[in-house]
């Protein structure tokens, strides 16, 4: 089974792989924002979606119908 | 006269019975006096707003029409460009940006109506906050209770609303931006359908969800100043193709005939007892008893989370790169939270939105008009982080967007209404129809108005 994810490893790893240097007096909260962020993505990745339902090119709420 | 709604400043300023002048050195006098109370301007355009109420009252001199907004004074969120100001957005950052050679589009809209701007409002950084708790440029205090926040992001648009400095603002609303702070701080807000207005010319936050709108003591203002901002506009390649709807005159039908509902399950927990209180007088006066459950808001919320998240932190990659320092300690790990999110949670996020407008499009073929709480407690004390309801701890400014932010994730037009007699500190009830229906949600709140069951009500 794999480990479970932890945002504290993850997020400077992630930072370094974009060029982005948080300061270690910063770690502590940008950890904790992801963690938000990644608890909020795993029930978000867990709705099924069909293929054929994608994402607006640019988004008008009636799919353009009303325009 | 700083209690003067906008469409009887207009009026005065039309028939001759006050000069555009006069109103506006009074409005600049109000400012000067009692801003410093509340914090709501960062900026003021003093000789501008003079030589534009000049015009106008040149104009009407010379027996032309003023427009249906004559010398009505208003003022902007600071991340609408005006011409002359850099716009800051809330920032530190960018405090030395090249003033913006013009106004943005809805700004000139308005002052084509012959509304006069009179200055520039405190926000969140960016936008990215619900409490206008701004490190930089200080909180906007809320004005029925200066100890206390205003709500956000456009806090400082709705504490000039509520105080009286000026009878309108513009806002912009991302997850809840006017909305919050109009229903803390007791004014009307309207967030539009996205795309109905343009933003050309606005700091954007978070460009999927993004929309400007106005803020006023009444609803029948709200509906002036978005009619004279309606239209298409290419600079802004989001804003709709469609012509002007008019909505004031639709103002006065009432709610005969519309199907109103309350939201439940969701939209009835995770707040304090008084925010549900709020929302029920209200439909009980609309005679609205019918209940109705919203497709998945969880999942709504948690995708415009990662959409914005991801997006803010896109807007503002190379300054996180290069000087993260500078950003508000309020909104800097957000933002760099949002950088290191994988690209799969974003275009899921972007699916998923697909698939939810789809389900709450058949809410609509039901009902035409929903209520729902705008925010789930009143405006907390500056500088409290933690709030507990039902028993949960929870970010105090963070959670105040539960009600707001799946509503604006499928773009839907919403007016936060002021509900009456909540006692010392403010409450709203959202209005919410279909897509393109804003003529539905003003109408309802002019009906839910003229009932007594929403008012804005005066700091004391």
């Amino acid at each position: 089974m794999a480990d479970p994810f932890d945002p504290a490893h993850y997020v400077p790893e992630a930072a370094a792989a974009v060029g982005l240097t948080i300061a270690p007096a910063d770690l502590g909260d940008v950890t904790q924002a992801f963690a938000v962020l990644a608890r909020v993505a795993a029930q978000l990745m867990a709705i099924p979606l069909p293929e054929e339902t994608v994402a607006a090119a640019v988004f008008i709420p009636d799919d353009g119908a009303g325009r | 006269m700083t209690r003067r709604t906008a469409r009887e400043l207009a009026s005065a300023v039309r028939s001759r019975q006050r000069t555009a002048t006069a109103v506006v050195e009074e409005t600049l006098a109000a400012i000067a006096a009692r801003n410093g109370a509340i914090n709501a301007f960062t900026a003021v355009a003093k000789e501008r707003a003079l030589a534009a109420a000049a015009a106008v009252d040149a104009t009407v001199g010379a027996g032309r029409d003023p427009g249906p907004l004559a010398g009505v004074p208003f003022a902007v969120k600071n991340l609408y460009d005006v011409a002359g100001l850099p716009t800051i957005a809330g920032s530190h950052i960018d405090r030395d940006r090249a003033p913006a050679a013009e106004d943005a589009a809805l700004a000139r809209r308005l002052t084509a109506a012959g509304a006069v701007l009179v200055g520039a409002l405190n926000m969140d950084e960016y936008a990215f906050g619900f409490s206008t708790e701004n490190t930089h440029h200080g909180p906007t205090r809320n004005p029925h209770d200066p100890a206390r926040i205003a709500g956000g992001s456009s806090g400082g648009s709705a504490a000039a609303v509520a105080a009286g400095l000026v009878p309108l603002t513009l806002g912009s609303d991302t997850n809840g931006s006017i909305r919050v702070p109009a229903a803390l701080c007791g004014v009307f807000g309207l967030r539009p359908t996205i795309g109905r207005l343009s933003r050309a010319g606005m700091r954007l936050f978070a460009a999927s969800l993004d929309v400007g709108g106005p803020l006023a003591r009444t609803a029948g203002d709200l509906a002036l100043a978005y009619d004279a901002m309606q239209g298409p506009d290419p600079a802004d390649p989001a804003c709709a193709s469609k012509p002007p709807e008019p909505t004031l005159p639709l103002l006065a039908r009432g709610v005969e005939g519309l199907r109103i509902a309350v939201a439940a399950g969701y939209y009835a927990s995770q707040g304090a007892p008084e925010a549900f209180a709020a929302v029920e007088r209200v439909a009980s006066a609309l005679g609205a008893s019918e209940r109705v459950e919203l497709p998945s808001p969880g999942a709504a919320r948690g995708a415009a989370m990662i959409m914005t998240s991801v997006e803010g932190a896109e807007l503002h990659f190379q300054d996180l790169i290069a000087r993260a320092q500078d950003f508000d300690p309020k909104t800097r790990a957000r933002f760099l939270a949002g950088a290191l999110a994988p690209g799969v949670w974003y275009a899921h996020a972007q699916r998923v939105r697909r698939w939810y407008c789809r389900e709450m499009a058949k809410t609509f073929a039901n009902v035409d008009v929903v209520l729902a709480p705008a925010t789930p407690y009143p405006g907390f004390p500056i500088g409290q982080a933690w709030i507990e309801i039902a028993g949960q701890r929870l970010p105090a400014a963070g959670h105040l967007g539960v009600f707001t932010q799946p509503l604006s994730f499928a773009g839907l037009p919403t007016v936060a209404a002021p509900v009456a007699d909540c006692g010392p500190l403010p409450l709203g009830v959202q209005i919410i129809a279909a897509p393109w229906r804003e003529d539905l949600v003003l109408r309802t709140a002019a009906a839910a108005e003229a009932l007594g069951a929403v008012a804005s009500p005066s700091p004391v």
